[in-house]
């Protein structure tokens, strides 16, 4: 593109400016657009300080004039002003972001450090003072380090399936969603009582609870870990013992991708997010750094809780496998699924038959905690 | 003032306008024997990354960093531009060019620390957010991603502390306001909560995220209505908003059960359809409906 098109660019807020049809005539006749023309020949002749003054009146006048804003940046820019100076080039090209002279002003400015623009204080408004009281009494009381390790101090507690949904039923009768739900309900009491972490429950009793509204709570109360507690199953009645799920964009094996379409019984996935090239979104950005945090850290629980149950069950250790799980897709926090034995295996169905043995599961993931 | 008389001021104008934002842009940058050829080099490069013309714009770039290597603009444009253009090595390069130039070229650095985010090197973009802290204390950005990621550890109070030094350097970003407000959320503080997503939506009265939480804090103080509302508006919005449809259906299904456990089976049948007519697949809401539906 030629310079002088540019410049037509340059000029295309004047035109938007002075043919709007409407200027804001003042107390003695001068428009909004007497002004910025006022202030343009100042500044031409290099009187920055009464540029700035009549340009002021200008934007007061008509505040969507983003020729005015323009000329008012380049008169602070040149009286060293840089942080007014960004500010009015921010306002040109907001009201017009074809202004490619603003935009790079800013982009140029902006590369070091620019000082503070003083604003003006509002008084507060009756939530906002209830706000401050709020974080003076709350937040002081809440401890901290610098450091950047995870912290869990809500988990949800997910028991699989309930209500209609039995999940898989032993050869002796015994429902996976009853086990579960006592797992769930012993787990989230003992946490309760250690008082170090706040727990909630998916469902309370024996009902059904469809997979969007697992993680959906999950979400509702902010948790920081979500733990799907989950019993599995086998054509192969010999099949037995624990292992612990995550998720992941990709299965691990061919064996964890067959149990995540087992368990996903809605696949509704997200459609992925295609780049667009010649524009960068940092909210994906971050969602995309917080959602790799999250499934990193997710290995990192499955890792220990199995290892706690290895060491404190007699339960064989299947290991533990990555798959994309439609329960725990959806979770804005790292996330779980624990398959405890295999309910058609007799001897394991036996096992989680005893009350004891629950209580040893509970002891070992509250230890994992 | 007659129109024609105006018609002709106004064209005055625009060509002295036009000249002077020429001379004027001229006078701020200082080369020795190409500068005339690099300003229109830069401009037409400006121009076309902006219009996002962005092959055009990188052989812009590149011609003036080969008559002025040390040109911190011309590198970081660069830079921006692999970045868009998905090439982050060479993004990198360039960045990495400026602050070799000058450590305390912040554009430069933010964008390091973003480019260690894609890499989902956390330690590195925390390193690099923080010494841009150091150089601009008064760095929205940097204290925005630096609060972010505490965040995203679940440390509230740290990100709540860097999540309002970014508000008070630049309190119009919605999504610092929603962030803070997801930290304060983080810790019960419902008040700070609300009133910054509220701030986020008066912002951006689209932002659906935080729409969606100010119905979750409705829905915990058991205020149903409000927050339904609230995710109704999302819906308005988006139709296709996961969060919210996932949102309502399970307020939906939880007020059905209410109303059956009141022995309202009417009014039960009513909230199952509803939650039917936004998630069609919803077992719970299919099961019951064959139930009660007469």
């Amino acid at each position: 593109m030629e310079r002088r098109k540019f410049l037509q660019i340059l000029g295309k807020g004047f035109f938007v400016s002075s043919f709007s049809g409407v200027f804001p005539t003042a107390a003695f006749g001068k428009t909004a657009f007497d002004y910025a023309l006022e202030g343009q020949n100042f500044l031409q002749n290099g009187a920055y300080h009464k540029a700035i003054e009549v340009l002021l009146k200008a934007v007061e006048m008509d505040s969507e004039s983003d020729w005015a804003y323009g000329l008012l940046g380049r008169s602070y820019r040149a009286l060293h002003k840089e942080a007014e100076a960004v500010d009015a080039f921010r306002k040109a090209v907001r009201l017009n972001p074809e202004d490619v002279y603003s935009r790079m002003m800013i982009e140029m400015i902006t590369q070091k450090p620019v000082p503070r623009l003083q604003k003006e204080t509002e008084p507060l408004t009756p939530l906002e003072i209830k706000a401050r009281k709020e974080e003076a009494d709350i937040l002081a009381s809440l401890e901290s380090d610098e450091e950047l390790t995870y912290k869990v101090k809500r988990v949800v507690i997910d028991a699989g399936h309930g209500g209609f949904d039995s999940g898989a039923v032993g050869r002796n009768g015994l429902k996976e969603k009853d086990v579960t739900l006592d797992l769930a309900r012993m787990l989230h009491q003992k946490i309760e009582n250690e008082g170090k972490i706040k727990p909630f429950l998916t469902r309370t009793d024996d009902y059904y609870v469809p997979l969007s509204d697992r993680t959906t709570i999950a979400n509702q109360f902010q948790a920081d870990l979500f733990i799907s507690i989950h019993v599995n199953a086998s054509k192969n009645r010999s099949a037995q013992g624990s292992e612990t799920y995550y998720c992941s964009e990709t299965a691990s094996n061919r064996e964890a991708a067959r149990v995540a379409s087992l368990e996903n019984s809605v696949l509704k996935y997200d459609e992925p997010i295609k780049a667009k090239e010649g524009y960068i979104d940092i909210e994906e950005i971050l969602f995309r750094f917080e959602q790799r945090l999250n499934w990193k850290e997710s290995g990192v629980f499955a890792s220990t809780f199995q290892k706690r149950i290895e060491e404190k069950l007699p339960l064989k250790s299947r290991g533990v496998n990555a798959a994309n799980f439609f329960v725990l897709r959806r979770a804005r926090m790292p996330s779980i699924l624990l398959e405890i034995g295999f309910i058609s295996n007799s001897d394991d169905e036996f096992r989680l038959g005893q009350r004891t043995f629950r209580q040893r599961i509970v002891d070992s993931v509250a230890w994992g905690l | 003032m007659d129109q024609r008389k105006r018609l002709s001021m106004i064209a005055m104008c625009m060509w002295i306008y036009m000249m002077f934002a020429a001379c004027f842009f001229f006078m701020l940058q200082h080369y020795n024997a190409h500068a005339a050829d690099i300003n229109d080099i830069i401009f037409k490069g400006a121009d076309y990354h902006y219009k996002g013309a962005l092959d055009e714009a990188i052989a812009s770039f590149q011609e003036a960093a080969r008559l002025d290597p040390n040109n911190e603009f011309v590198h970081n444009q660069l830079g921006l531009l692999y970045a868009k253009k998905e090439r982050n090595d060479d993004a990198f390069r360039e960045f990495s060019t400026v602050v070799k130039i000058d450590r305390r070229n912040i554009f430069a650095l933010l964008w390091i620390g973003i480019l260690y985010l894609k890499q989902s090197n956390m330690d590195r973009a925390f390193e690099t957010f923080h010494e841009i802290t150091v150089i601009d204390p008064n760095n929205a950005d940097a204290y925005y991603f630096i609060g972010s990621i505490y965040n995203f550890r679940r440390n509230p109070v740290k990100a709540i502390e860097y999540l309002k030094k970014a508000r008070d350097a630049d309190s119009d970003e919605a999504d610092t306001h929603y962030r803070l407000g997801r930290a304060f959320h983080n810790v019960d503080m419902i008040n700070n909560a609300y009133l910054e997503y509220n701030k986020a939506v008066e912002l951006k009265p689209t932002y659906t995220k935080a729409i969606n939480e100010i119905g979750w804090i409705y829905y915990n103080q058991g205020n149903y209505d409000a927050a339904i509302s609230e995710w109704e508006k999302t819906l308005s919005i988006n139709p296709k908003d996961e969060d919210a449809i996932s949102n309502l259906a399970r307020a939906y299904n939880e007020i059905a059960f209410l109303a059956l456990s009141n022995e309202n089976t009417a009014h039960a049948v009513a909230y199952w359809n509803k939650t039917l007519s936004i998630m069609p697949n919803n077992k719970a809401a299919q099961y019951y409906l064959k139930q009660y539906q007469k």
